[in-house]
């Protein structure tokens, strides 16, 4: 017995496997172009130190600037 | 951590420091009583901050999830999150590096790796920012030509690390050394030419701006230094886990090679020069001790 799949649908189904496959495609990443670039602001934050000092982006703040370190961790 | 090392000399240059993370306000506070910390350690314990700025290791959480199979996502995690496989642990984790900001807030540099096992040590990002360092472990030497101070930025690396061996010359009297394009007129344009070791990868030297220099006696116009410079070799410790387990065996890496370069006066050209040069750094291996709980 033949099946007759109407046009239609079977465009629909390659459709639908096209969104599909698309949906899986991871964005490749580089950290190089995460986060602000050089010529852009940084966010302002509010958190507290090793003290219990809250500290926000001005109490940071030198007179010729700041180094920002992220660390994964100091735990591990 | 080494950074508590530079406190003063950031502090002089007027540059304000905070460290962030995703430990809380206790693991920081034992962390910085046991080393004897006094910089802000920031604890981002619910990755507010982290995520803010846009540097949020996503790669973490889809090594643990439904795509934690996928051959792609398993590279990324071995990349970005650990060589040992996906760890429920590294999730809420920034991608490690650091921001130089200036007074208005505004990014002026930045040093982030893509490998996470690779960092720039602190002293190594204020080599490259022109912050002095006061010399450690230095090779100096003078010759005819000039004299030259040869110093790692660190005196103990570990897995991944990167640092560099920076080189301060001043050269002679009326003398020049030279700067990369001279090559084109068969000149030896100064630099380190190091044998790799097993452990580590050697960096294309870093070289300041050279000026233009007439030479007279043969009417041609090449790059050189006749004020005194720095440049910068960097190195970068491996950071394969096969890597770790050599280094474990090891209390100490020693980088030998040359120092090339060739001076003239305005008219004279002296021979080139090798100068063997040899620096020993310590190797230690990644910190894994715990804040008590």
């Amino acid at each position: 017995m033949r099946i007759i799949i109407p046009k239609a649908l079977l465009s629909l189904c390659l459709l639908i496997s096209a969104g599909l496959s698309f949906a899986a495609e991871r964005e490749a990443i580089v950290v190089a172009e995460l986060g602000p670039q050089v010529g852009e602001s940084v966010p302002d934050f509010e958190l507290k130190d090793q003290f219990g000092e809250t500290h926000t982006l001005e109490s940071i703040m030198g007179p010729n600037g700041a180094m920002l370190l992220f660390h994964r961790s100091a735990d591990w | 951590m080494e950074l508590q090392d530079q406190l003063e000399e950031l502090e002089a240059q007027g540059i304000g420091i905070a460290a962030i993370s995703y430990d809380s306000e206790e693991v920081l506070a034992d962390f910085a009583q046991r080393r004897g910390i006094t910089y802000p350690l920031l604890a981002d314990d619910d990755s507010t901050a982290i995520t803010d700025f846009g540097i949020l290791n996503t790669v973490a959480e889809e090594g643990i999830g439904e795509n934690a199979g996928d051959p792609d996502v398993q590279a990324d995690v071995a990349k970005y999150v650990s060589v040992f496989g996906a760890n429920p642990m590294i999730v809420g984790t920034p991608y490690p590096g650091t921001f130089m900001i200036n007074s208005q807030a505004v990014v002026t540099s930045r040093f982030f790796e893509e490998f996470y096992r690779e960092r720039n040590t602190t002293t190594n990002v204020m080599l490259k920012l022109g912050v002095g360092l006061s010399p450690i472990a230095a090779v100096e030497g003078e010759t005819a030509h000039l004299t030259f101070t040869a110093y790692p930025s660190n005196t103990s690396v570990t897995v991944g690390t990167r640092f560099s061996l920076a080189l301060d010359v001043v050269p002679g009297p009326n003398m020049h050394v030279y700067a990369p394009g001279a090559e084109e007129k068969g000149y030896q344009v100064i630099g380190f030419n190091l044998d790799k070791p097993d452990i580590a990868r050697i960096e294309p030297v870093e070289y300041p701006d050279s000026e233009i220099y007439y030479f007279e006696p043969l009417d041609e116009y090449v790059p050189v230094y006749q004020e005194p410079f720095t440049l910068l070799q960097e190195i970068v410790m491996d950071g394969e886990a096969e890597t770790e387990e050599i280094m474990s065996n090891l209390d100490a890496l020693t980088l030998t090679g040359t120092l090339e370069y060739q001076a003239c006066d305005d008219a004279i050209c002296f021979l080139p020069q090798s100068i063997p040069v040899s620096f020993t750094v310590d190797l230690e291996l990644p910190d894994r001790q715990r804040a008590n709980r």
